[in-house]
């Protein structure tokens, strides 16, 4: 066991899972109702179910494979394309279900496509949907909360010796706090990096260091009573 | 020429709740994380009994969330309960790690509560952080407080969980029984869920803490009712297949009773609701 890189790729894991809750596009509540931008629920179902996709995909390759840059990226692929379909079916439910275009409601002008918005938002709303720069967000909020959760799960497989099950519930429960604390410094809502929320970030990260600091000094504890081995 | 009112005005009636735990909020802590602990320490007790100390314990986690949850989060209720159970997983890894120092095994395991008391610390440092002015500033007053609390909680719930199905605190023993099996995910979501429900469901402005607590208490039966047939299929000994089965009915009852109490208090606290008529339009 190693207790430095156990260390150092739990409070990466930690950080990234901060930036990955920042970088979604949650909508919350008003979500719900079509009167803002985002996926309709809260940070903490949307990175919960994108972390725990990505951990399936990363202990799925971790079984064939001892490289850390595999397992990882196979974990973010996972969040990815679980954040993806979420998104896609979003936007097609607003479209075809209510009738409203997916817009921002943050931005004149899409950052990224340079497509108006402002004149197809309703009046009162806060945006609708899932738009073009919003999407592209929420894919990369996806992969790298994903890539953090399965750093946190390799870590805790390969260099903390657990068992397959103790180290997936273990990333798990360290990745939980972190967006949860991301999830209270945005207040709720957020559209993604063009969001003026978006520039809170370094509070969060700052939190989350400590917090995942904190828990990377438990597991190693943890790992080094119950399996030993040297320090 | 008078009108009669076509409704005779009754006096509301208001039923006194049966069920009172004449408890504030810091002596359920205390009383609650004591217990706890002292029925987390001694594993040969039967599961009876680990299954009330868990309804305190869901009590005191139930007491935390909602006077966080009373200032509003701006995420929801969820959130401060999903972080309960993810400190609370942690800190059994390391309890169960620490549990083998000053043990007599298969008896009593002391050194588990190291973990709770270390979890402890860990979120009174991100309850600091969240409410410092100069980091996420979620000005909830004494958040701090809060997070220890539901560390703690979360902590013990969990232990006493894995204490439950296993019959002893032996790291081992958890691994195999209750990490490795699965059956930590299912524990991951009903604790999520006994810390989050009953707030989250009785939230509104005639939210009363005895009725929100039936709710902790029915969920907590249900828990238990799983618990005891996850016993029952693990169970390697006749004395655990008893555990198990007197954990089950126990459970059973817990949720039958309380989810009665429930839907009286809620029906009898209804009574006096008040109708506003139709929102009148603009003509």
């Amino acid at each position: 066991m190693e207790p430095i890189l156990i260390i150092l790729c739990v409070v990466v894991g930690g950080l990234l899972a901060s930036l990955g809750a920042h970088l979604l596009p949650v909508g919350g509540a008003p979500a719900a109702m079509g009167t803002a931008t985002g996926i309709a629920t809260g940070t903490v179902q949307i990175m919960l179910g994108a972390a725990m996709t990505g951990l399936f995909t990363a202990a799925s390759a971790a079984t064939f494979t001892d490289s850390l840059l595999l397992v990882a990226l196979s974990g973010a692929i996972g969040a990815t394309v679980m954040i993806c379909v979420v998104m896609l079916m979003a936007n097609i439910l607003y479209t075809f279900g209510c009738g409203i275009v997916p817009v921002s409601g943050r931005v004149d002008v899409d950052p990224l496509t340079k497509e108006p918005q402002a004149p197809y938002k309703t009046p009162q709303t806060d945006g609708h949907g899932v738009p073009n720069v919003v999407y592209v967000s929420g894919m990369l909020g996806g992969f790298v909360g994903g890539f953090g959760g399965a750093l946190m799960y390799f870590a805790l497989l390969n260099y903390a010796d657990f068992t397959a099950g103790t180290a997936a519930i273990g990333a798990l429960s360290i990745f939980v706090p972190n967006a949860i604390i991301a999830a209270y410094n945005i207040r709720g809502t957020i559209e993604g990096f063009h969001d003026p929320k978006f520039k809170r970030l370094p509070f969060a990260m700052v939190t989350s260091l400590v917090v995942s600091l904190l828990c990377g000094i438990l597991v190693v504890i943890a790992s080094y009573l119950t399996v030993g081995g040297t320090m | 020429m008078t009108v009669t009112p076509a409704v005779v005005e009754e006096e509301p009636t208001k039923k006194g709740l049966s069920f009172k735990l004449p408890l504030d909020e810091t002596e359920m802590g205390l009383v609650a994380g004591i217990v706890a602990a002292i029925v987390l320490v001694f594993t040969g007790l039967p599961a009876v009994i680990k299954g009330i100390a868990l309804i305190l314990a869901f009590l005191w986690g139930m007491d935390s969330v909602r006077k966080t949850s009373k200032y509003g989060l701006g995420t929801g209720v969820p959130s401060i309960g999903v972080l309960a159970t993810g400190f609370g997983v942690v800190g059994a890894l390391v309890g169960l790690a620490l549990a083998k120092y000053g043990s007599i095994e298969g008896v009593a395991y002391p050194a588990v509560l190291v973990g709770a008391i270390l979890m402890g610390v860990i979120g009174l440092v991100a309850g600091i952080l969240s409410n410092h002015e100069k980091v996420i500033a979620m000005k909830i007053p004494r958040l701090e407080r809060a997070m220890m609390e539901l560390g703690m909680a979360g902590t013990l719930i969990i232990l006493l969980e894995c204490s439950i199905v296993t019959g002893s605190l032996n790291f081992d023993a958890v691994v195999n029984q209750v990490l490795n099996t699965g059956l930590i995910a299912f524990m991951f979501i009903f604790t999520c869920f006994g810390l989050l429900h009953p707030y989250n469901a009785c939230l509104g402005p005639d939210e009363n803490r005895e009725r929100t607590r039936m709710v902790a208490v029915e969920i907590t039966g249900l828990i238990c009712a799983f618990l005891g047939f996850a016993m029952i299929i693990l169970s390697s000994s006749s004395w655990a297949l008893w555990n198990g089965v007197s954990l089950l009915i126990f459970g059973v009852a817990v949720w039958a009773y309380f989810f009665w109490l429930f839907i009286k208090a809620c029906m009898d606290e209804a009574y006096e609701t008040v109708g506003t008529g139709m929102i009148k339009t603009i003509e």
